[in-house]
């Protein structure tokens, strides 16, 4: 008995005992990131619960009540267009990616392997041609627009908009993957060389493999921003039927025909369970991606 | 005139044109004598030699040398017409390899015995001798190659059933003899394994190389004992050889061509001076008198382009609407009325590159021309196609693949930004529409002066947005550095599941959160509801100014703190402990343990992004128009144009979308553009990736 009271009062932790403002500090802090995580959680609380709650109409309010029901989400793929706009979005993230991949993939190694003339006053220019707001050029747009498909009447706004999401992508991400590069030795592409390879065997058989891992990245974001993105969806598309999800989930709350919060918040939060996971899971390289262009 | 001949690597040569050296050597010795009486008297030699060119003995070979050359290049075309007859295959390939023998066989004949009369002569000659001495051998592997495999062809389709049957069977009996092999070593392994000879990691080493082994093997087996994978294998291979492996012989020959052409020089009479210039009208041209046809097809494509489709375009040819450059002047003004200044403009924004696109051919070929020519008079000869496409896809190969890029960033980002730029200087507002004029700095005078409904409320803004910028990310970058910090305190316990909640607001798409919060910030939103109860005061947040932008800022601290929290927790964690426990052991106050080696090495890691952040929310539409519109309206601030938590971005939005002030938006436009990319400019030209090069 005795032996194991003595035990109890023995400090054993490898670091030092708290003293009175040790602790209290230790109370604040724990307080402080409770209060951040209520604040976090309680939002997206409410966000879950309206969308599941069955007494809520239109509008969002309090004390409405609560009875468990899906009306809402049947709502959504029933009376409107919510599934076509997730194929939309689909459709142009995977064409955005696809497409600033073909581009990227190759800017980037020519960028990080190839000294030739032109190349840091290039570099310079597409870095600053990055800090552009896509949408400088908005006024134009409509107008290559209506010239391209009066002469091509099969170029729809939505491929208008892949193509300004992709070239708008091929900048930045040139100086991601440069960046990248730039940090797997050389002495891999030279003795592929002196083995007899190509440029575009190099290219095939060293940085391709290579550089999956940073490209998976490219792609990724490049697939993430048309669905992040609100603002040149919302003016180059007109037709409601061609609309993103996120132009068109703001017809829910804006239009005073369409108002249905709930349903909003239903369509957002299938929307959000999806890209949650993935960037829970796949945080760090998302990360290393943003930080490989910028701090190396 | 140089005396000598030099090559690439600047080796030099004598030369064989004695004419030549004799003038070269006459200019050489005027300009070494300073003695006026003799300097006169070279001079009247080196006259009377020019003069007397024709008479010069070695002239006179040369011109008996050029004219027999003619008759054997008459001659040779006969010959190798009636050699094309007598040809038995249809194979085209082994056709014109047989050609390129026979011609090498005959002029390696003509031109040897004038190899040591000039170099034109002693390059031809080499080059034949190449070809005479190689390409024997690879048409000879070629044809025997062709033969085996249309007999291995034939043999693959008639298919022999008993034989087939007989080798599958002779392949089953030698297959199962290989798998008794395989299992008795693997026996032994196992038993080696239990003897604890070997261990489990070895074991299954050995293990996957005996499977390997034993695969290989009975594929062998299948290949050499059943016919009809037999004659399959042979096929490939022999096709292999026709085609793959004829192309790399080639390539030999190729290379030792080239090299004949680098080590013999080129002698000219002339000094080709204004030959560069002469052509330059004309890209093409040039190389065609250079010698180099290929590369004068490539570049007449550009001619093409040129003369074709630049020239014409930009003199209203083909165009959709405007008239080529000249509606930048006119804007569709004066014409009908059907037509719009946009499409005027973009149109001639569009010719305006594809003549700079022109001018920039022209100067690439007329500095390739001057540089051949100038090295043909040196000594070098020109590349020939072989040289100059390894060249373009060894040096010009950078260029190559991201010219597609180029050609779209061109057309969907510089051509709509030029754009802009230009639209800036014009007039276009709701009254000019369809047409508009060039208005000058109208628009830019307008806005610095504060003038004008726009100008005046373009200050206010620029106010607004400096502050929310500075306000709004300081506060998310704070609370994101704050929360990792604490989180990152190694007595704090369940640091998983906080870590996994603080970076929710960045893995939720930021629309959604936005959206949601407007809702929730309604007048009869469930926050308002809330904060109305514990205040006791009746908000109306979306309708009063500053309890918007109070409501904006907290909102991108909720927003932004989470991306600002990962990036410094990354830091944090790869900080080693034992920084710390060095200055804990110096004494260090926790306090200065912070500040000293902490901030420092987050800060310094994190700039780029944090500078990142800053200029994410001078931009940042989403936050600003989807929570309330850029509202609440307040008319006598900002008139009907803005509301009051607009900032620039949504401010143009506004001007452009809503209002159909296209010319101020793009004034506006260019502003913060210059200021964002003197901000980037400044910040990248420090950074790593910009110095390393």
């Amino acid at each position: 008995m005795t032996l194991k009271k003595k035990k109890s009062n023995l400090y054993l932790g490898d670091r030092q005992p708290l003293n009175t403002a040790g602790k209290i500090g230790l109370g604040f802090s724990y307080a402080a990131l409770i209060c951040w995580t209520i604040a976090i959680i309680w939002p997206i609380c409410q966000m879950i619960v309206s969308s599941f709650n069955g007494m809520q109409q239109e509008y969002i309010v309090m004390n409405g009540g609560f009875s468990f029901s899906i009306e809402h989400f049947e709502y959504l793929f029933t009376d409107t267009l919510y599934p076509k706009w997730m194929l939309n979005t689909i459709f142009i993230s995977v064409s955005t990616a696809f497409i600033t991949l073909l581009f990227v993939s190759f800017t980037g190694f020519a960028y990080s392997r190839y000294r030739f003339k032109g190349r840091k006053a290039s570099l310079m220019t597409i870095m600053l041609i990055q800090t552009i707001p896509s949408f400088a050029g908005l006024t134009a747009y409509f107008t290559m627009y209506s010239i391209i498909s009066d002469v091509m009447p099969f170029f729809s706004r939505q491929m208008m908009l892949i193509l300004i999401y992709s070239a708008g992508g091929i900048a930045g991400n040139t100086f991601i993957l440069k960046g990248y590069l730039d940090s797997i030795s050389m002495e891999l592409d030279d003795a592929a060389k002196i083995d007899g390879c190509s440029n575009l065997k190099v290219y095939r058989l060293i940085i391709l493999p290579i550089a999956r891992p940073m490209l998976a990245i490219i792609a990724l974001w490049s697939f993430l921003g048309p669905f992040m993105d609100y603002l040149l969806p919302k003016v180059i598309l007109t037709n409601p039927e061609a609309y993103t999800l996120a132009a068109g989930l703001f017809t829910f709350i804006n239009d005073k025909e369409n108002m249905n919060e709930p349903a909003f918040a239903a369509g957002g939060l299938l929307i959000a369970v999806p890209t949650v996971i993935l960037f829970t899971v796949l945080q760090k390289q998302l990360i290393s991606g943003l930080a490989s262009g910028a701090v190396k | 005139m140089d005396q000598k001949l030099y090559d690439y690597i600047g080796n030099s040569y004598k030369r064989k044109n004695l004419y030549l050296q004799e003038v070269a050597d006459l200019e050489n010795e005027i300009a070494r004598t300073k003695d006026r009486k003799t300097k006169a008297a070279l001079k009247a030699k080196l006259v009377a030699l020019l003069k007397s060119k024709d008479l010069h003995e070695y002239v006179k070979s040369l011109r008996e040398y050029e004219e027999r050359e003619k008759a054997f290049l008459e001659q040779l075309k006969q010959d190798s017409e009636a050699y094309k007859a007598s040809f038995t295959s249809d194979n085209k390939k082994v056709n014109t390899l047989k050609m390129r023998y026979f011609k090498a066989t005959k002029e390696e004949e003509f031109y040897k015995p004038y190899v040591d009369l000039c170099y034109d002569a002693e390059v031809k000659y080499k080059s034949a001798f190449v070809i005479f001495e190689q390409m024997k051998e690879v048409i000879d592997h070629l044809e025997s190659n062709l033969k085996d495999l249309a007999e291995a062809k034939v043999s693959a389709k008639n298919k022999n059933p008993q034989k087939e049957s007989e080798g599958k069977k002779a392949y089953k009996v030698k297959k199962a003899e290989v798998d008794k092999q395989y299992k008795i070593s693997l026996k032994k392994l196992k038993e080696k394994k239990k003897e604890g000879l070997i261990s489990n990691k070895a074991l299954e080493n050995e293990k996957r190389q005996l499977i390997a082994k034993k695969k290989k093997d009975i594929s062998i087996l299948a290949n050499s004992l059943i016919p009809s994978k037999y004659y399959k294998e042979v096929v490939e291979n022999k096709t292999y050889e026709t085609t793959k492996a004829v192309k790399q012989k080639l390539a030999v020959i190729d290379d030792n061509e080239s090299n004949v052409l680098r080590t013999v020089p080129s002698e000219v009479e002339s000094n080709l001076a204004g030959r560069a210039l002469a052509t330059c009208w004309l890209p093409g041209l040039g190389q065609y008198l250079n010698g180099q046809t290929t590369k004068m097809w490539l570049f007449l494509m550009g001619s093409f382009f040129i003369y074709c489709i630049a020239i014409p375009y930009a003199f209203g040819f083909g165009n959709y609407q405007a008239e080529g450059l000249k509606s930048l002047v006119t804007l569709a003004n004066g014409t009908s009325k059907l037509n719009k200044s946009m499409i005027f403009m973009v149109e001639g924004i569009i010719a305006l590159f594809m003549i700079l696109l022109g001018i920039g051919i022209f100067i690439i070929s007329y500095i390739d021309v001057k540089h051949v020519a100038k090295n043909i008079v040196k000594g070098i000869r020109p590349k020939n196609w072989f040289e100059t496409k390894r060249g373009i896809f060894e040096e010009g190969f950078p260029y190559l693949v991201s010219l597609p890029a180029f050609i779209v960033i061109l057309f969907i980002v510089i051509v709509p930004l030029s754009t802009t730029i230009l639209l800036s200087f014009t007039n276009m507002d709701p009254k000019h529409q369809s047409k508009f004029q060039w208005a000058g700095l109208k628009n830019y005078l307008e806005l610095a002066t504060a003038e004008g409904m726009i100008g005046t409320v373009f200050w206010a803004i620029l106010g607004w947005t400096l502050i929310w910028t500075f306000v709004a990310t300081t506060f998310a970058i704070v609370i994101g550095f704050g929360l990792a910090l604490l989180t990152n305190n190694e007595r704090i316990k369940g640091k998983g599941f906080f870590r996994g909640v603080f970076i929710l607001p960045w893995a939720i798409p930021g629309f959604i959160s936005i959206m949601f919060f407007g809702i929730m910030f309604a007048r009869q939103g469930i926050l308002t509801q809330i904060l109305n109860n514990i205040t006791g005061l009746t908000l109306d947040i979306k309708n009063n100014p500053i309890q918007t932008r109070i409501v904006l800022i907290l909102m991108q601290g909720w927003l932004g703190s989470a991306y600002v929290f990962l990036l410094s927790t990354g830091v944090l964690q790869a900080i080693p402990a034992d920084l710390y426990e060095a200055a804990q052991i110096d004494g260090a106050t926790s306090w200065q343990r912070l500040a000293k080696i902490t901030l420092p090495i987050v800060l310094f890691q994190t700039a780029p992004l944090l500078i990142g952040q800053y200029t994410f929310n001078f931009n940042n539409f989403s936050i600003i128009y989807l929570f309330n519109g850029g509202g609440p309206f307040n008319p006598t601030i900002y008139g009907n144009l803005a509301g009051s938590t607009d900032i620039l971005i949504s401010y143009i939005y506004k001007l452009t979308m809503d209002n159909q002030q296209q010319a101020v938006g793009a004034a506006v436009t260019m502003i913060i553009s210059l200021a964002l990319m003197i901000f980037t400019f400044i910040g990248f030209k420090n950074s790593k990736a910009f110095k390393e090069d």
